[in-house]
């Protein structure tokens, strides 16, 4: 049983959200099975009905298969209306081509597709599960939602990542305490191709290390031929143990890689910006 | 290769070869890779000492030896 949520600003918060979604009266979710937009759907669900609600996930090569079944459970189970679309970002030379506002150009083309989308079932208002926290970062991607007129509730109504997390355990989610799972093109540093090979390598590679039962946050970052292991720092000295440390080796080569290394920094969010000079170290 | 990280980390006792990817380093071991969690903090300041942002380390020395295909 989920404790109950104490902290009455989020609650508050929760309120504002309801009382903004019955504003629009319906809306289309990009949604990704993630905390964030997982708990915005639901609360659209409750606040609006199932009629006037639309998840739609996009599929591509950079959404892991099992983050999708994942996103398609978690809908079912909540009796939200889920449509899935293909995306094909990947075929896009100005995303392929993995820039540093590689993010904007994978946007765009998910909320090209789903903008008329809404249009077709006669919702007026989409929306993504952008929060609070979110606003003050480096995220190209967002551009391209206002470009389309997309909106932000979680931002508007101040909901941040933690708050989120605490209202969806509340709420009983799996999501609650999900890691964050960015596209599969994360990992890969700018200015490297993407391509459909390079984003099935490393999704192998991942499976393969959770699979050994690896929990947490995870990346596995493309350098060509070398894997670079991000884990949880506190799993660190574990895996780098001789006998752990073989298993890594094993399961990473066996996705595909040749040279295998762990990060002795642990798992960064945005590890690769920093590495790029994006942002500060 | 980095000359200046190659020297402090024979001078530190780390039997390790620098492999230098812009601002990530790969620490190479000419052993077997066996870091108990101080050498790791130890290696990792180093590396940063040196201007790097990331430092990994490589688990198996025989997969970099190989040739590149």
């Amino acid at each position: 049983m989920a404790s109950p949520v104490t902290d009455r600003s989020a609650l508050e918060k929760e309120a504002e959200l309801g009382a903004w979604l019955r504003q629009r009266g319906s809306v289309l979710v990009g949604y990704s099975g993630g905390v964030d937009s997982t708990y915005l759907a639901v609360v659209a669900r409750e606040a609006l009905g199932r009629h006037a609600v639309l998840a739609v996930l996009g599929r591509s090569a950079s959404v892991p298969a099992e983050q999708a079944r994942n996103a398609e459970a978690i809908a079912h189970a909540n009796d939200i209306p889920l449509r899935q679309v293909d995306t094909g970002e990947v075929q896009d030379p100005r995303y392929a081509a993995n820039p540093v506002n590689r993010c904007y150009f994978c946007k765009s083309v998910l909320w090209d597709v789903l903008v008329p989308l809404a249009r077709e079932h006669g919702i007026e208002t989409v929306v993504d599960g952008t929060n609070a926290d979110d606003v003050g970062e480096y995220r190209p991607g967002a551009k391209a939602a206002r470009e389309n007129g997309v909106q932000s509730p979680l931002a508007d109504v101040g909901l941040t990542k933690d708050e989120i997390r605490l209202l969806s355990r509340q709420r009983g989610l799996p999501t609650w305490s999900q890691p964050s799972a960015p596209c599969l093109a994360s990992r890969i540093p700018y200015g490297t191709e993407v391509t459909t090979e390079r984003l099935a390598l490393v999704e192998r590679a991942e499976a393969a290390l959770r699979a050994l039962g690896i929990t947490g946050d995870l990346r596995v970052r493309h350098h060509g031929d070398v894997a670079r292991i991000e884990m949880e720092h506190a799993l660190i000295d574990y895996w780098l143990e001789p006998a752990n440390a073989s298993q890594l080796v094993a399961a990473v080569r066996s996705a595909g890689y040749r040279r295998v290394t762990v990060d002795l920094r642990g798992f960064r969010s945005g590890s690769l910006n920093v590495l790029e000079g994006v942002v500060a170290g | 290769m980095n000359e200046s990280l190659d020297q402090r980390l024979r001078d530190e006792g780390f039997a390790y070869r620098a492999e230098v990817r812009d601002r990530l380093v790969i620490l190479v071991p000419r052993e077997t890779a066996d870091l108990a969690r101080e050498d790791r903090l130890r290696v990792t300041r180093i590396a940063l000492a040196e201007g790097f942002t990331h430092v990994a380390v490589e688990l198996d020395p025989d997969g970099a030896a190989l040739p590149r295909d």
